[in-house]
């Protein structure tokens, strides 16, 4: 797969009214492949937005290049770039219809306005919005003025969309419904979409790739599976779910390698780690497998949770508390139920040092 | 284009600020006969106005200025009389109505406020010969008591218009709090809603004040032989020629109306913060 | 609703309905019916129904119909196109200012709103007086001209200076409007359509003008009103070209004593500023309605 966008370098500083300058964008390094779903995840002001907006040309970058197939597209205005927007907030036009909307990016373009008809039924129909051409923005549902949105910016069928946080204002239902929508959709049109999201849910379901960005920064970038499995900080591994975190002091056992935390717990951990290394291991709660051999501790909360129950267990000889996952049925422990968490070293992620 | 349009505001403000500059610079310009020629610094023809000036003494000198002095006070003092009773009654009469079109649901609200917008929409020069006509056709002499009635029918709605839009910003919940407090509905105005209002009725009285003493057009069709008020006089003077002792005045009445705008502002600033 | 809310709501009401129902309709009542009164021989008014007031204006006085004289006709519609020509300035002038003035910080901003305001407050025959003064052929401008070697044009006293009065006096009445306008204006439109393809001045006409109107309008409207009927800036400032329909007005009641004539032409003058009006506020409830 060949690059369709890279960014080398980029900077980007702003200045807060006390005249400090803070770098949202601290050298950023990124390659999309051309037909990928890259997301850009993040807590807020990571500069995942930023970064976005100088990807359209809505913001400046103080160094760095970007570039779309081979060409430069730094200095290029917002307008002049083959790439569009969905934003977060849709900024669809209050004073033109839904098909006005649509039709814009062809309207400043000049074309004839039979051609613009056809390419917005097309569009609208692609997002299912047959009939709501004649519609103004204001008398639609929020889910129906995301997908206006999301027609506005593929109708001129850019090489790259960004979307900016796109679902964040639909419900709960609506925004799981929507991102298997989306995907389809870019699945259907081939066009490369960079993602921008602070959840992590959504960012694992969605993409082909998750670019996690902290202070300006690229912390990490690779499969959802990779970022979730394996991921190469303590900032990474907190962002994306619920976790534990061991750390400790790495010891040679008979049988294999074994993590003694300094709460006094062992944990045997899969080999690769020499012995003496500090170390941080990364366990998710589903990584437990309840009364089986293996720690030993207490239940202090049981949260139901539906179909299951998230516990926190404290465990025998001390040490951080861990979370672990119930099934809700008649044997589900209570909170003071003794427990075993069971566990399987192979699939524990080793992060050398304290991660 | 973020510096061109800085370059255009600049030249924006200036525009705005140059005749000001130019009045004020002129004041104390010496030369009698070519106010624009500079002359050197002087502040005869501020003494002038109080007629204290000693160019005045000579009889040979122009003495107009020395004779109209006293009609100059007359008309400040005229001015301030109207300004001060024109105040207290649109302020209290715009609050009342202001307060029963935002705080109190019945028919025909809608266009209570929307009526309480013509007479500050009417043109002046229509309201002006109308409450001539008016006064003339009851037998009303013109006087002061006729001017304050023509400028109350517009200031009225300036201070409604103030303090409609200060309501309009009020939490409706501070007042339900209180009365679920158990203050009755008095309390509950005196103690929630006047103290959260007091900025804008000020600001509503302010407003009413300055556009009172500054009033030209209305003023000028209803106000009697001994009724000038100051805008009355400045405008016949103007209209009688270019003077230097216009320039006086009229830095003072700049100076004034500063004052008194930079504090109205001042004190909304503060009452915004509160 | 409860008898002691009815009773609250009368006796807040009550002040401002009598004293404007008495001194603001009444006299905009009795000119309407003395437009449609017979003149006196020396001033006054005979009470008898007369409507070549009206006439008069339009061409044709005293039921002459042979006759067309439209000197007032004229001077009505050199009211309207400088009442227009002031909209159109202070729009010019105050429109790319908003735009500066909006993205600076916060308390930037609030100088350069209260340095706009400011000349308001000073009186509006000091400011007129001011232009009088530069406009004068000695004055500043005049000189410049002289010390370049060149005859000072005829600055003062021509419908140019007219317009540039009143544009100085009103340019706050523009602003505070489209300012509001222009401050609530949603960038991400603006970016969006850059986003979309559109050069600066496309986003300008089809997104920018648009999403501003109602301030554009607002500030138009009441500009134009006190505009259209002014007489105080054409007496200081203009000469005969000057002459405005609130001359008019003034001459009729204040030195030719013709008081029909005069309350025709306030009549008119206010016919004028409803059809605004009333144009204004319903295409604006039409504009809500669809937003």
């Amino acid at each position: 797969m060949s690059d369709l966008l890279t960014i080398t370098g980029a900077r980007r500083a702003f200045v807060t009214p006390e005249g400090r300058a803070v770098p949202a964008l601290d050298g950023i390094d990124l390659a999309v492949h051309d037909g990928e779903f890259v997301t850009l995840l993040g807590p807020s002001g990571c500069g995942k937005t930023t970064l976005l907006r100088a990807i359209a040309g809505l913001e400046a970058i103080d160094a760095g290049t970007i570039m779309l197939e081979g060409r430069d597209l730094t200095r290029l205005p917002a307008h002049r770039r083959p790439v569009n927007t969905v934003f977060q907030s849709y900024a669809l036009f209050p004073h033109m219809t839904v098909a006005r909307n649509v039709g814009y990016a062809m309207e400043v373009r000049g074309l004839p306005r039979a051609e613009r008809e056809a390419q917005v039924a097309d569009a609208l129909a692609k997002v299912g919005l047959e009939g709501m051409a004649t519609r103004k923005p204001s008398q639609l549902s929020g889910g129906q003025q995301q997908r206006v949105a999301l027609a506005r910016a593929i109708v001129a069928k850019p090489r790259l969309l960004l979307l900016d946080e796109p679902l964040s204002a639909l419900d709960r239902n609506l925004r799981q419904a929507m991102q298997i929508e989306l995907k389809d959709l870019q699945h259907r049109l081939g066009i490369t979409f960079v993602f921008v999201t602070h959840d992590q849910d959504e960012a694992l379901t969605m993409s082909d790739r998750i670019v996690v960005m902290r202070s300006g920064r690229v912390v990490q970038a690779g499969t959802p599976r990779e970022i979730f499995r394996r991921p190469a900080t303590r900032f990474v591994a907190e962002f994306i779910g619920e976790t534990n975190l061991l750390s400790g002091t790495v010891e040679g056992g008979a049988a294999g390698p074994i993590l003694r935390t300094s709460g006094g717990l062992s944990l045997r951990i899969p080999p690769g780690t020499p012995p003496g290394a500090r170390a941080t291991a990364v366990l998710r709660p589903t990584d437990f497998t309840l009364g089986a051999e293996g720690i030993a501790g207490t239940v202090t909360r049981a949260v139901y949770r539906g179909a299951d129950l998230h516990l926190s267990v404290a465990p025998e000889g001390g040490g951080p508390t861990l979370g672990a996952i119930a099934r809700d049925n008649a044997l589900a422990p209570q909170r003071g139920a003794r427990v075993t968490l069971g566990y399987d070293p192979a699939a524990i992620h080793i992060m050398e040092g304290e991660g | 284009m973020r510096l061109s349009l800085g370059l255009f505001s600049l030249l924006f403000f200036a525009f705005l600020y140059a005749p000001l500059v130019v009045i004020i610079v002129y004041s104390f310009n010496s030369n009698p006969v070519n106010m624009l020629v500079w002359d050197g610094f002087t502040l005869d023809w501020y003494k002038g106005l109080f007629g204290i000036g000693e160019r005045y003494l000579d009889p040979n000198q122009r003495v107009i200025y020395l004779e109209s002095t006293p009609q100059l006070i007359a008309a400040l003092k005229n001015s301030l009389t109207v300004a001060a009773v024109t105040t207290s009654f649109s302020t209290v009469v715009g609050t009342a109505t202001a307060l029963a079109v935002a705080r109190s649901r019945f028919r025909g609200r809608g266009f209570c406020g929307g009526a309480m917008f013509l007479p500050m929409m009417m043109p002046d020069i229509v309201l002006g010969i109308g409450l001539l006509v008016f006064f003339s056709t009851i037998g009303m002499q013109l006087s002061l008591v006729t001017i304050i009635i023509g400028q109350c029918t517009f200031l009225t709605s300036y201070v409604f218009i103030v303090v409609q839009a200060r309501l309009a910003g009020l939490d409706p919940r501070l007042e339900e709090a209180s009365a679920d407090l158990g203050a009755s509905e008095w309390v509950t105005f005196r103690k929630v809603t006047l103290p959260q209002l007091a900025p804008g009725i000020l600001g509503g009285g302010l407003l009413a004040f300055i556009i009172s003493m500054d009033d030209l057009v209305i003023t000028y069709f209803i106000s009697g032989a001994g009724s000038q008020t100051l805008p009355i006089f400045v405008f016949s003077m103007v209209r009688r020629g270019v003077k230097p002792e216009i320039s006086a005045i009229a830095t003072l009445i700049i100076l004034a109306s500063v004052i008194v705008a930079a504090t109205g502002l001042w004190l909304r600033a503060r009452g915004e913060r509160r | 609703m409860s008898p002691r809310e009815r009773a609250r709501i009368v006796v807040l009401l009550a002040p401002a309905t009598l004293f404007l129902g008495v001194f603001f309709l009444g006299p905009l009542v009795i000119i309407a019916v003395y437009s449609l009164l017979t003149p006196g021989l020396y001033g006054g008014v005979e009470w008898t129904f007369y409507h070549w007031n009206f006439g008069r204006i339009f061409g044709w006085a005293d039921g002459i119909m042979e006759v067309f004289q439209p000197v007032y006709l004229r001077i009505l519609l050199r009211s309207l196109s400088f009442g227009l020509l002031t909209v159109l300035v202070c729009l010019t002038l105050c429109y790319p200012v908003a735009f500066w003035i909006a993205r600076l910080p916060q308390r930037w901003r609030m100088l350069f709103l209260f340095l706009i305001t400011l000349p308001f407050f000073a009186s509006l025959i000091v400011r007129l007086y001011a232009w009088l003064l530069i406009l004068k052929p000695s004055g500043p401008l005049g000189m410049a001209f002289t010390a370049l070697g060149m005859e000072p044009p005829e600055l003062l006293y021509s419908p140019a200076a007219v317009i540039l009065g009143m544009v100085y006096i009103f340019i706050p009445f523009m602003f505070l409007p489209l300012f509001a306008a222009v401050d609530n204006l949603d960038r991400a439109l603006v970016e969006a359509s850059a986003d979309l393809g559109a050069t600066p001045f496309q986003t300008f006409r089809k997104i920018i003008v648009p999403q501003t109107l109602p301030g554009i309008a607002g500030g138009s409207v009441i500009v134009f009103i006190p505009a259209v009927g002014n007489f105080i800036v054409p007496d200081i400032l203009g000469g005969a070209n000057g002459l405005m329909i609130g001359n008019l007005v003034e001459q009729q009641f204040l030195s030719s004593r013709n008081w029909p004539f005069g309350s025709a032409l306030a009549m008119v003058i206010m016919g004028v500023v409803l059809v605004v009006l009333v144009t204004f506020t319903s295409r604006a409830a039409k504009a809500g309605a669809v937003r």
